[in-house]
């Protein structure tokens, strides 16, 4: 899977947990500039990227996620 | 020594002065900030120094090696490290916080059994400011052992950040990836960190004097009766104790932000307002924000990624033991862990609604607040107020007495001195039109301005308020007995 179809499916994931269908994902985007993002949402959206990629994060891995290009970046070596 | 002291008022102008002096060395100026703290702390009771320094000196080492571990690609040795760091660096707490809560609570239990358990009262003098220090302590090694900073190689450096003499009684809980940076440069006097540190001072003096102390003179003693009190006077306390306690402890913070920021360092924040929030989620996001966000990162995110297969359900369990621990965190008594238990149960209707990160604020119309979300904020006050009366009594019955207390016996309340309540009455009202500007973002707020007049207005105003509307005696800080 290359990063644009897991941009792709991520946008969706974020469209369905963050109920905003406008939601354009950046790289340097942060849970500040996404409305409904919070310490609870987030886990929600994280379980969702674990189901759809079919892949497992650490605790580590997961508060080294400072913005949405980390995530990519982190669901990209996942999946090579 | 209390911030609110004459006695600390002249030591800041001694270590203020000194610490400027070497504004050239900031090497010199940790030492100065170091021996301060020591001075300080020694000052309450010179018996508990020992305890902060071997605490230091532990997790110093502990820290580098977690680092070198993190150095090496060495996991699990980082794990474990770290692990060992947290079990060692938290028997200082559990014994002198919950040692005697244990055995007395096992004791009990033995009894309701039927077993003969004859334990001696145990009285175990809690150190002041180790439930601080001890979660700034655990925090550096746990983010060593995540990343988030490098061990610090600097011993002079890493005791003056657990140590930091405004912070050390009561908070705020700083992070050390956000205070050590800070401690490394030197630090030249600054007209703006001055004037706002200032403020931030004198105004949390005010909070703490005009407002706590006065509301204190008369919620204490009836608490202490609240037995032969009738029911309008307990509504009365039931419903000013939140006030009460938002004024001593957010008076304390600023206090303590205010004399960190005169020093040069910005310290975390511990109060947004909390009163402005519409429902209870948005509410603990503004209340004791530094020991909230540790609780957040460190607690609740391991259990939420833990039990994230369970959804809802996970996160709620999370929120739950995340909660009872903010409650037993106050305090070594079944009644601290039910308020936090009750807190939990408030976030449940939002969480299955899906209302956690929403709508918790008000929805501005020109600076005034529409009547529906003033009928939230005034919902959301009273479900912390009934939680708080568990934080207040001894114990869950007593707790449950002063709610049952609230419909038996209706009649004129007891308002004690009218003089008191004129006082603090009016300074409440000064604080809430502070609040107001502040939270609608007024552009009429005569307290940003930082111009010389403008500031000095100010200060000499509240100091005189501070001395004039002063009750007899200054009482203790509520949150230095957690």
């Amino acid at each position: 899977m290359n990063r644009n179809e897991i941009i792709e499916k991520t946008t969706a994931i974020f469209h369905e947990i963050f109920k905003d269908d406008t939601i354009v994902l950046r790289d340097d985007m942060t849970a500040a500039d996404v409305e409904n993002w919070d310490s609870l949402t987030h886990m929600l959206m994280i379980t969702r990227v674990e189901e759809v990629f079919g892949i497992k994060f650490k605790l580590k891995e997961l508060n080294k996620l400072k913005m949405v290009g980390d995530l990519i970046s982190t669901i990209e070596v996942k999946l090579s | 020594m209390e911030l609110n002291s004459i006695t600390f008022v002249i030591f800041f102008a001694v270590v203020f002065l000194l610490y400027y002096l070497f504004h050239r060395k900031g090497k010199v100026q940790n030492i100065v900030l170091l021996v301060a703290s020591y001075f300080f702390y020694g000052y309450v009771n010179w018996k508990i120094l020992p305890i902060i320094i071997l605490m230091t000196l532990f997790f110093y080492f502990a820290g580098i090696q977690i680092g070198k571990c993190n150095e090496k690609g060495d996991e699990k040795g980082c794990s474990n490290w770290t692990r060992f760091t947290i079990i060692i660096g938290l028997l200082p707490l559990l014994y002198f916080k919950y040692f005697a809560f244990f055995v007395s609570s096992f004791a009990e239990l033995f009894v309701s059994l039927g077993f003969n358990a004859d334990v001696p009262t145990l009285r175990i003098i809690l150190p002041l400011g180790i439930s601080f220090y001890t979660f700034r302590l655990l925090s550096y090694a746990i983010e060593v052992n995540q990343e988030g900073m490098s061990a610090e190689k600097n011993i002079l450096d890493f005791a003056t950040y657990v140590a930091f003499f405004p912070s050390l009684l009561a908070g705020p809980i700083d992070r050390p990836n956000v205070f050590l940076p800070q401690i490394k440069e030197n630090r030249v006097a600054d007209y703006d960190n001055l004037v706002v540190g200032l403020k931030r001072f004198v105004w949390g003096w005010f909070m703490k004097v005009c407002i706590a102390d006065r509301m204190a003179t008369f919620i204490d003693p009836v608490v202490a009766n609240y037995g032969t009190t009738n029911s309008s006077t307990l509504l009365l306390i039931v419903l000013l104790y939140p006030l009460q306690m938002y004024t001593d402890f957010c008076g304390y913070s600023n206090m303590a932000i205010g004399i960190s920021r005169m020093l040069g360092i910005v310290q975390a924040e511990n109060f947004k307002r909390p009163f402005f929030a519409l429902n209870i989620a948005e509410f603990w996001r503004r209340w004791h924000m530094s020991l909230t966000t540790w609780l957040t990162d460190y607690v609740y995110t391991p259990l939420a990624f833990s039990f994230r297969r369970i959804g809802k359900w996970g996160l709620m369990l999370a929120i739950t033991i995340n909660m009872v621990i903010i409650g037993f965190w106050h305090g070594a008594d079944w009644s601290f862990g039910f308020f936090g238990l009750y807190q939990a149960l408030l976030y449940i209707p939002l969480v299955i609604k899906g209302k956690v990160a929403t709508g918790g604020t008000i929805q501005w119309k020109s600076n005034l607040i529409p009547l529906k979300d003033l009928m939230k904020m005034a919902i959301t006050y009273l479900l912390f107020a009934v939680g708080m009366v568990f934080s207040r009594a001894d114990t869950i019955t007593d707790g449950f007495a002063i709610l049952k207390g609230l419909f038996i016996d209706w009649g004129m309340p007891h308002p004690g001195e009218l003089m008191n309540w004129f006082i603090f009455v009016s300074c409440l009202f000064v604080l809430f039109i502070k609040e107001w500007l502040e939270e609608s973002e007024s552009k009429m707020v005569f307290w940003r301005n930082n111009k010389p007049v403008a500031v000095v207005t100010l200060v000499i105003a509240l100091v005189v308020l501070i001395f004039v509307l002063r009750g007899s005696a200054p009482k203790e800080f509520i949150y230095m007995q957690f």
